[in-house]
């Protein structure tokens, strides 16, 4: 991956192919969202409450976290809590080294790629087998995910047959989804059935059950979470709720939001390991509690961040993430969300353009099933980018410059002018699709040719005729 | 400190010295009241048409049977209409195995690519069509994974109206090791956002719906 954000945007925005398949993904998700809120006259009242359950958790997060603790215990789940990416990677790959671990089956979770799971799994020398199909796709490409719901939504149907062709033996007949996703059933169930240990994530904490909620469509998690020896969970300490009932009234919202869907085909409760008669079942259940930047997001402005569910809605709704897929934005989490989270987890200096690239239009907001403020999150790592002299010279020079301006209303009002009549001599056409100094926007877009009089010189006259 | 320590200070370090535990409760059971506003109606009025519908409509078949002795001959429709040999990996329970099975052959193991197996649901749920299922000794989990058409027995009388009954009847000191609910069959749109079924679980789920106390 290129350094620099501008130079991902670049390459992104020149691949036809991507292109095209993040609208199938993203306007697919979208109708079906839509479809899906107006089949729920409640969407609005669950909304509300489903924000007043996540604020009432994270008001109360110690309390919760304790009780979560005492009752996992209690069913037998060894509990582990992890300050920080490394401190989780190491309690994760210590308990596979443990259990002399040869294979580690992996059920989708965007925590693990958080915590960069799949890495310090292969420094461990521990075979890991992606079990999602998009990320048994993405494992085979060699990617990171592109979106927290479909990892793989940047591939088209060929590239996918392209991989499966080397990959599965016998290769897959054909290259329709169908019979590319039978290929990838046949060669993944023996992986499922001789691993030693399962790795999932959690979408709830239970706090007064000790259980973890997680929700899939594929089967896949309960395949992996089932017959291996030892089953871990990697969960954000944010994922907590009160009850089994929080949980489905969040649930309402989650899948709605993210699929389109009213429930996910398996909603699976997992309370600790194996127990006396039990037919099938792991011998060991643990849970990886990961801070890793949220505490801190507590304590700061960014306090409401903590309210995501992970539905992807925001960046499926989003007119950057849809130009330029998730690649682009280099963290592990992309869109409206990632380009709040990624400077808590990366830091500000190296993702700065993140918060940057965002139009204002505020759909996300519209449609984050919890009311995250998005925008106005993104706009505050802009003020902290200014504070803390991340902006590059050019830029402080311009807004500086800028500002000159537009503290003498006078000068500026005859500066508009002036700009006005240069601007119209680019935009004959009624668009301006070359500009000298402002090729970064002309590049991709065309402006609309502006009007012939500055709005205070419209009102003006419009002032003046009245009298 | 330890990272436990780490976290729990830092939280109360913001958060300030929290409230009593019952304050928090009732705090958070009010939050879900009131429960009718922020949930959808059923489709139906009566529970057994609205499972029906609901689970229709994610792609789930419906066989209606009055009494559970009608169900041996529904499992042996349904075998017969997919060209499915009779032969049924089936879930060790006692409600199923006291049936009369003549010309099926019920196996309580399941084979890694077993093509048909028969569980019994403990609950279904009419707002979204949902099976529960959960573990224990007369329930390996895997029978509801592995096979390829998955056929449930959901008996009328387990129908409760929302997610929030089931919530109701599972005491927090007392959930099962592993609870699932099953909406329909495994399914994925990771290849273009093209809908396949039977990604990973059942391609097949067939729910044979018991009218009656037999």
């Amino acid at each position: 991956m290129t350094a620099r954000f501008k130079d991902r945007v670049a390459a992104a925005l020149a691949d036809p192919v991507l292109k095209l398949a993040i609208d199938r993904t993203t306007g697919n998700a979208e109708r079906k969202r839509a479809a899906a809120v107006a089949d729920f006259p409640q969407f609005g009242a669950a909304r509300a409450r489903g924000q007043a359950i996540k604020d009432h958790v994270i008001a109360h997060l110690d309390h919760y976290l304790e009780m979560f603790e005492r009752n996992a215990t209690a069913r037998g789940t060894q509990v582990h809590w992890a300050a920080d990416d490394a401190e989780a990677r190491a309690i994760v790959t210590n308990i596979c080294l443990a259990a002399n671990a040869r294979r580690v089956t992996r059920s989708k979770s965007m925590l693990g790629e958080e915590i960069g799971l799949p890495h310090a799994l292969a420094d461990a020398g521990i075979e890991r087998v992606e079990t999602d199909l998009a990320e048994h796709i993405i494992q085979l490409a060699g990617e990171h995910p592109s979106h927290i719901i479909w990892p793989a939504m940047h591939r088209t149907r060929e590239q996918v047959a392209e991989l499966f062709k080397t990959a599965h033996q016998p290769p897959p007949a054909a290259e329709d989804p169908a019979t590319m996703v039978q290929s990838a059933r046949r060669v993944l169930r023996e992986k499922f059935l001789s691993a030693d240990v399962g790795i999932s994530g959690a979408n709830f904490l239970i706090a007064d059950t000790g259980a973890t909620c997680t929700v899939t469509n594929e089967g896949n998690a309960e395949l992996t979470t089932t017959p291996p020896r030892i089953h871990i969970v990697t969960a954000g300490i944010e994922k907590l709720v009160p009850s089994t009932a929080h949980a489905f009234a969040l649930l309402r919202l989650l899948v709605r939001s993210a699929t389109g869907g009213e429930m996910t085909q398996y909603t699976t409760f997992h309370a600790g390991p194996r127990r006396t008669g039990d037919a099938d079942g792991p011998e060991e259940m643990h849970i990886v509690l990961v801070d890793n930047g949220r505490t801190k997001m507590l304590a700061n402005e960014f306090r409401d961040m903590l309210r995501c569910i992970r539905c992807g809605a925001c960046m499926n709704h989003c007119v950057v993430y849809r130009q330029i897929g998730g690649h682009a934005y280099g963290g592990t989490y992309p869109g409206p969300m990632g380009s709040v989270l990624t400077p808590v987890l990366d830091g500000l200096a190296i993702s700065r353009d993140l918060p940057n690239a965002c139009t204002m239009n505020g759909r996300c907001a519209e449609v984050c099933p919890v009311g995250i403020p998005l925008p106005t999150l993104l706009r505050a790592w802009r003020r902290r980018s200014w504070r803390e002299g991340l902006e590059p010279a050019p830029v402080r020079a311009g807004i500086g410059l800028w500002a000159q301006f537009a503290r003498r209303p006078r000068l500026y009002r005859l500066a508009t002018r002036l700009g006005l009549r240069v601007l119209r001599l680019f935009g004959r056409s009624g668009w301006i699709s070359r500009l000298p100094l402002a090729r970064g926007w002309t590049d991709y877009r065309d402006m609309p040719r502006p009007a012939a009089k500055s709005f205070m010189d419209q009102y003006r006259a419009e002032q003046r005729a009245r009298k | 400190m330890t990272a436990r320590d780490r976290i729990l200070s830092a939280i109360r370090a913001t958060l300030g010295p929290g409230k009593p535990a019952n304050e928090i409760a009732v705090e958070a059971a009010l939050l879900l009241e009131p429960v009718d506003t922020a949930r959808p109606a059923l489709v139906a009025p009566a529970l057994p048409d609205a499972f029906a519908q609901k689970a229709a409509a994610i792609g789930t078949t419906i066989d209606r049977v009055s009494g559970m002795a009608g169900v041996p001959q529904a499992a042996a429709r349904y075998l017969k209409a997919h060209g499915l040999p009779p032969r049924l990996a089936m879930q060790p329970t006692p409600e199923l195995s006291a049936l009369d099975w003549a010309g099926i052959t019920p196996s309580p193991q399941i084979a890694p690519d077993e093509p048909a197996a028969l569980g019994l649901a403990l609950w279904g749920i009419a707002e979204s069509g949902s099976l529960v299922i959960h573990s224990g000794p007369g329930n390996p989990i895997l029978m509801s994974f592995l096979p390829l058409h998955h056929i449930v027995v959901l008996r009328e009388a387990t129908l409760l109206p929302y997610l929030e009954d089931y919530a109701a009847r599972l005491s927090p000191q007392q959930v099962p090791r592993n609870a699932i609910l099953i909406t329909g069959p495994s399914g994925t749109t990771d290849i273009e956002g093209s809908y396949v079924r039977g990604a990973h679980g059942p391609g097949f789920l067939h729910v044979i719906l018991v009218s009656g106390a037999g």
